[in-house]
């Protein structure tokens, strides 16, 4: 799904390893968590904010991050 | 998890004594600071720890609370990475305080995370079980960090929740009431400003109920972890779940999230953009780097006058005799060559103190992950890396923060390529020495600094390379998940950078006092026997002349003499010592790297060949002792550090074979 800058979207669910997911999940990125990304690192690499956290994360990681746009079903 | 007290039981007894460049509170130890555990006959005080993830100001508040009352020591019970201060409470009864690491969880990932779970748990030896705790958190950030606070209140030790940086919170039109937070939550909690000492008052209030219920009874204590492994939840299940009582707790105590910062935002629209960015990154570190080379060297040159001034002061008051000798030549000349570095060190912690505590480092580790990743490191090793070129010491230390056990001990790996600014000298001396000045671009750029400029990428180009190597062969495997937080920018707490500069003074002058002062008088020593009718032999003669004449046939192929080899032995204490050796064995009498009669002396042992071999021997080759010590503390064994040291010495001693066949 494309997501715009700016727009907010809700987290499903993480598909990585567990002991990689670990500490996203301490940081709050977890699923049913509201998420924006706010700006692309120089990189191209998305910038999220998490309940007022910026967290600066790969692409190959946020490809892992399945979202939808709050109030839809579809993932 | 019963690795962990092991592997921290065998980090104690290895106290170096330097502390992490991460953890921005490093406290060199003082004898009067002792831990109750080792003395017992002193009085037993109550423990206090300070928890917090990382950026909380965590640091800030244990300044405050303990001011220069901080130590660590390096005898068993107390490591490096323990932070131990005293606070004084009003009515003067004491209370200790350890400063743990910031951690955002108990997964033991991380080193800091694991150490911070076994002093928690009371599995340190020599460091009672805690008292007491301080929890403190970013209240502009307060959900996400409230997720480090429900494992910790399972400890069931009485606890203090901080909410930190109070005013920004309300200032973004954030609230929280902590009546209704403490209530439900079933701790205190109180509102401060750290930087501003706002809301001390309330924390040490805390600590005189603790200082006044005095010892907890020796208990079981539960084990920490993000995740109750009896239950059958799976683990993301169980987050949720924490995550959803937080959100009910926080909710019910009226919490808003404040708006996110403007001056974040249109700071990091500009750090972070795409073209900017990467031009302010570059910047920054040649700013770094400027700093280094160019202006700490006035005050670099103060510190030389008064050694030497020092030094002829105390000659001319001392008759001529072999105390004399042994201050001047062994102490004077041994420990002055070293002292000399001490601003260079400073103006640069003082940059990394600034750059971390303003939030900057983080986006630099944004910028610089892409690169890093494609030589097999990652964004969070630009911090060691850097660093690296101060000192590998603390880089090694700051390393730590890499998550990923397979990126961290790559990092660890590379770090010693940097080049460190015990380099420096030699490569000043010998540049100086054998590198006639010529222009080379402009008036900019001459032979001499090309040369320098040469030997910084040939360190960093070794790294990459080594880096590279290693995740295809010993360190093969998945690659980590980075992210990477972005705290708010913040104005950095002077106290806080000043306490830090202050620590880093006293170890670097403690090194200079024990292991640098010790060689020196050894060495001093052996150029004085065997005596021949009360007067020392002539160097070839003495014992430490036939010592570099037993091992000459091994650096011969370099086209080292004698006099080198020792002065390669020398070094190994510490890679600068080689200048202050090879004063001795020329007789030089102001060896520093500015001295034309030690050029001279060198001149007449080396060829232009050999010279170049001896710069590239110390542009590679693993010198240093106290790194060898710091590596095997950090990977718990020695494999790493021997497997580092070969890996090194071949380098080197190829790479010098090379130039001296060459040229």
């Amino acid at each position: 799904m494309d997501i715009t800058l700016r727009e907010v979207v809700e987290l499903v669910r993480i598909d990585l390893p567990e002991d990689q997911m670990e500490p996203l999940l301490e940081r709050g990125l977890l699923p049913g968590c509201q998420l924006c990304q706010v700006r692309r690192s120089p990189s191209g690499d998305p910038i999220v904010m998490v309940d007022g956290t910026l967290l600066a994360i790969r692409h190959e990681v946020a490809r892992c991050l399945c979202v939808r746009r709050p109030g839809s079903n579809g993932a | 998890m019963c690795e962990a007290p092991r592997i921290q039981r065998r980090l104690i007894r290895r106290g170096l004594s330097l502390a992490p460049l991460s953890d921005p509170s490093c406290h060199p130890g003082a004898e009067d600071d002792v831990l109750p555990a080792d003395r017992p006959n002193a009085e037993i005080i109550p423990l206090v720890a300070l928890v917090g993830p990382p950026n909380s100001g965590k640091s800030t508040l244990f300044n405050q609370l303990t001011g220069l009352r901080q130590k660590v020591a390096n005898y068993p019970g107390v490591t490096v990475e323990k932070h131990v201060g005293t606070v004084r409470l009003p009515d003067h009864r004491a209370l200790q305080l350890v400063d743990l690491p910031g951690t955002n969880g108990f997964a033991a990932r991380s080193m800091d995370e694991r150490i911070t779970r076994d002093v928690l748990e009371g599995h340190v030896r020599g460091l009672r079980a805690p008292d007491a705790l301080v929890l403190i958190v970013d209240s502009t950030r307060l959900e996400p960090q409230l997720m480090l606070v429900e494992p910790t209140l399972k400890l069931g030790i009485p606890t203090l929740l901080v909410l930190n940086m109070a005013d920004e919170l309300e200032q973004r039109g954030g609230a929280v009431r902590d009546d209704e937070l403490a209530e439900r939550l079933g701790v205190n909690v109180v509102r401060t400003n750290a930087r501003d000492g706002d809301g001390l008052d309330q924390v040490r209030d805390f600590l005189i109920g603790v200082a006044d219920r005095g010892l907890l009874p020796p208990r079981p204590c539960p084990a920490l972890s993000n995740v109750v492994t009896s239950t059958p939840l799976p683990m993301v299940d169980q987050f949720t779940e924490r995550r959803r009582r937080i959100k009910e707790i926080s909710r019910a105590s009226g919490f808003v999230l404040p708006r996110s910062s403007q001056l974040t935002e249109r700071l990091d629209s500009l750090f972070l953009h795409r073209v900017w960015g990467p031009l302010i990154f570059l910047a920054v570190v040649v700013l770094v780097f400027q700093s280094i080379f160019t202006w700490a060297v006035p005050l670099m040159d103060g510190v030389h006058i008064l050694v030497a001034g020092s030094g002829a002061w105390v000659a001319e008051r001392l008759p001529d005799s072999w105390l004399r000798g042994l201050l001047i030549d062994g102490v004077w000349a041994g420990v002055g060559s070293v002292v000399v570095f001490l601003p260079q060190i400073l103006v640069l912690f003082l940059f990394l103190g600034l750059l971390e505590d303003s939030g900057y480092m983080a986006r630099a580790a944004v910028i610089a992950d892409r690169t890093m990743y494609r030589v097999g490191l990652q964004g969070r090793a630009f911090l060691p890396l850097m660093s690296g070129y101060a000192c590998a010491i603390p880089a090694i230390l700051a390393a730590r923060t890499v998550e990923d056990e397979r990126d961290r001990l790559a990092t660890i790996f590379v770090t010693p390529f940097m080049t460190c600014s015990a380099r420096l000298p030699v490569y000043a001396l010998l540049i100086a020495a054998f590198i006639p000045e010529r222009r080379l671009v402009g008036p900019f750029l001459g032979t001499r600094a090309a040369t320098l400029l040469g030997l910084y990428i040939l360190g960093a180009l070794t790294a990459i390379a080594t880096a590279a190597i290693l995740r295809r062969t010993l360190l093969r495997g998945p690659r980590d998940s980075f992210f990477m937080e972005l705290p708010p920018y913040r104005i950095p707490s002077v106290r806080s950078i000043a306490i830090r500069l202050y620590d880093r003074s006293r170890i670097f002058l403690r090194r200079a006092g024990t292991i640098i002062l010790a060689v020196a008088i050894v060495l001093w020593f052996l150029t004085q026997v065997p005596q021949s009718g009360g007067s020392p032999p002539s160097i070839d003669d003495s014992l430490i002349g036939r010592m570099g004449q037993m091992i000459e046939p091994a650096i011969r192929p370099l086209g080292f003499d004698w006099t080198i080899g020792v002065g390669l032995i020398s070094a190994l204490a510490a890679r600068e010592v080689i200048i202050g050796t090879l004063g001795t064995l020329y007789h030089v009498e102001d060896p520093t790297q500015g001295s034309l009669q030690l050029q001279d002396a060198l001149r007449g042992h080396l060829d232009l060949g050999a010279a170049v071999g001896l710069l590239v021997f110390f542009a590679f080759a693993l010198q240093c002792t106290s790194t060898v010590a710091v590596m095997r503390r950090e990977t718990a064994g020695w494999k790493w550090p021997v497997l580092q040291f070969g890996y090194m010495l071949t380098l080197a001693y190829g790479f010098a074979f090379i130039a001296n066949w060459l040229i």
